[in-house]
């Protein structure tokens, strides 16, 4: 491939980081290798994640285990039916000579140092606090006590399981598309990791399994800097321009491109979304990918790889497809794919 | 043709008709004609050349008495004048034999020069036939009155073997015929082409469109390889394509060379660099070797 240039040395030695990143999550997470790929290039394009997927997929395991290979504060809540927006910010109890006292809650406990914020069951949270979480994502500061926070290196991971909907509450279209991507996680389908998971008694202490991943691999204050001169130093051809173009138009009007899915009737199936956000978002992630992968210009694959996950939970579809979308939003993906021309 | 030929009339040629020389009436048989038969009457008309009829004057098809109708007229010209053609059924039931006559009738003539005015008038003559009955006036007492209906006459078995087997082998070339159109329009799914072999043809166009034709050459590539798969076809889906394509399995060297040529071609912008690394005439050769194993899948 083509080597990047020579002043480039510092985005070289960051990506070695990143490979010994990856593989430390790999010895806690395995069968994952697309997810961890993924939450790599999030961190690098400084993204919010969500992660998607049955109970017991490992979810909570990826992202601990991210916690403590990237360094830095961090700080976990668990969404529940009761939770409130305060309760994120301070914490009230009587101390111990009686007095009551009012201390800061999870997000300002550790102030600016704060790099992984880790939301657990976010559907079960209420709106207010999805509201909350929308500014600390979009902004990165918070207004208490009387002043802002700000909280330059964080990062929101949240995860939600997708078989349960009582109680639970859907994340507004402005929050989810604060997100730059949402990752399904799916059981490994490979025998051998399977065998291993439910055997080896390495994986049944969670505890223990992230322990052994080393921590702060990663230089979580610099993460910015970098992610700043990946974007600067991958180059995208004019090809590449008209290609991602040319994706967002076969999304939002699959029948005029030519589009066809068995029984849908493609001109009444997506009703918006993929915001220029969105786009924006995956030409970031894709940059990152590519530099991960050594190079520095863009290829259609790059788009490729991370188009799913960055655009799936932006596109809006009709109401009446809305039920059948855990179906229907990955075949209309693989079908953009077939269809729009590269180069 | 067997006419029994009976000379009715010779017309006595008037003033008025010095153009109509004779009127001859033939009829196959004059007799032995029975409730429903059709008689054929040829009338031959010898005229002074130029005289044609006025088809208004001749007799419409239709019912002429109660027991005859005319069933169909037809003209046709002959060296000495015209030939009219008359066909009539009688359904006169008769109960002894006797002759029935049949009206005679007149038809107009006129002259087809342009600008001709000659008219004259032809007789056809009344003529007659003879009819006798189907059964007896006093049949023989039956108790069944089913009994007096007479079978149908036997008539030859036709064998169908010959019409069956004409119209199997129709049939067999319409299935045929189908199936050909059906290929043609790919109805049954798609219809294999051969873009690699349409590709090579359009490469021959394009040398000497420098520097653009580089780019279009891979271009061309691009599209046969989407179309051969029937999706589009990216630098890292090579070793999947060529597990469900394995025709193309010998040219794996050449196809990935040609996908690094494209990416430095289009997505790194070093269109310099991509022509050295895989230049012209291996491209040719390639598209050569790709359509040629094409065929061969």
């Amino acid at each position: 491939m083509n080597p990047p240039r020579p002043g480039d040395a510092m985005l070289t030695d960051w990506r070695d980081a990143a490979g010994r990143f990856e593989a430390e999550i790999a010895k806690a997470v395995v069968g994952q290798g697309r997810a961890i790929r993924l939450v790599t290039i999030a961190i690098f394009a400084r993204g919010h994640v969500m992660l998607e997927g049955d109970v017991g997929t490992g979810k909570t395991t990826l992202l601990r285990a991210v916690a403590r290979a990237l360094g830095g504060a961090y700080e976990r809540i668990e969404g529940t039916v009761d939770l409130m927006p305060t309760d994120l910010i301070y914490h009230t109890f009587l101390g111990a000579d009686g007095r009551p006292r009012v201390e800061p809650g999870p997000v300002l406990r550790q102030a600016d140092d704060l790099s992984v914020f880790f939301f657990n069951e976010i559907n079960r949270a209420r709106p207010q606090v999805h509201a909350l979480l929308l500014r600390l994502m979009a902004e990165r500061t918070v207004t208490a006590f009387e002043r802002e926070w700000r909280f330059p290196n964080l990062q929101v991971f949240a995860d939600r399981n997708r078989v349960e909907r009582e109680e639970t509450f859907e994340l507004p279209a402005a929050a989810r598309d604060r997100f730059l991507m949402e990752i399904g996680m799916e059981a490994p389908r490979d025998a051998e990791t399977r065998r291993a998971l439910a055997f080896d008694p390495r994986f049944h202490d969670t505890d223990r399994l992230i322990a052994e991943v080393a921590p702060a691999v990663l230089d979580h204050r610099s993460i910015g800097g970098i992610s700043n001169a990946i974007q600067r130093a991958v180059a995208a051809a004019p090809e590449i321009e008209t290609y991602v173009v040319a994706l967002w138009d076969a999304l939002l009007r699959p029948a005029e491109a030519g589009i066809r899915l068995p029984g849908i009737d493609m001109g009444h199936l997506v009703q918006g979304g993929a915001s220029p956000r969105g786009l924006a978002f995956l030409v970031r992630a894709a940059r990152v990918r590519a530099w991960l992968e050594g190079r520095d210009w863009l290829v259609p694959e790059d788009i490729r790889a991370i188009f799913p996950d960055v655009m799936a939970h932006r596109i809006f579809l009709e109401p009446v497809h809305e039920m059948r979308r855990a179906e229907i939003v990955p075949a209309l993906c693989r079908a953009v794919f077939d269809t729009v021309p590269a180069p | 043709m067997r006419i029994l030929a009976i000379l009715f009339l010779i017309l006595p040629a008037g003033v008025a008709t010095a153009q109509v020389r004779s009127v001859e009436l033939r009829v196959p048989r004059s007799f032995g004609y029975f409730l429903g038969d059709l008689l054929h009457v040829r009338a031959d008309i010898a005229l002074e050349p130029g005289l044609t009829v006025q088809r208004a004057s001749l007799p419409k098809p239709g019912p002429i008495t109660y027991w005859l109708d005319l069933r169909d007229v037809a003209v046709e010209p002959v060296p000495s004048g015209l030939r009219l053609r008359l066909t009539y059924q009688s359904f006169y039931a008769a109960l002894d034999p006797r002759r029935l006559e049949v009206p005679g009738f007149t038809i107009a003539l006129a002259d087809k020069s342009p600008g001709g005015t000659t008219t004259a008038q032809a007789e056809i003559p009344p003529w007659s036939f003879g009819v006798s009955p189907l059964r007896e006036i006093q049949p023989e007492k039956r108790d069944d009155p089913a009994d007096y209906l007479q079978p149908d006459g036997r008539i030859r078995r036709l064998d169908p073997a010959p019409a069956a087997t004409t119209a199997l082998t129709l049939a067999g070339f319409g299935l045929l015929a189908f199936g050909l159109l059906a290929y043609d329009r790919a109805w049954f799914g798609r219809r294999r082409g051969r873009p690699f072999a349409t590709a090579a043809k359009r490469l021959r166009h394009l040398v000497g469109t420098e520097p653009d034709g580089y780019r279009e050459a891979l271009r061309l590539i691009h599209r046969s390889l989407d179309e051969t798969d029937g999706r589009r076809l990216l630098a890292d889906d090579l070793p999947a394509f060529l597990d469900r394509h394995p025709a193309f399995r010998r040219e794996s060297e050449a196809l990935s060379r040609f996908f690094e040529a494209s990416r430095r071609t289009f997505f790194g912008r070093e269109v310099q660099a991509a022509r050295e690394f895989w230049p012209w005439p291996d491209v040719q050769a390639a598209l050569r070797r790709l359509a040629a194993a094409e065929r061969a899948a």
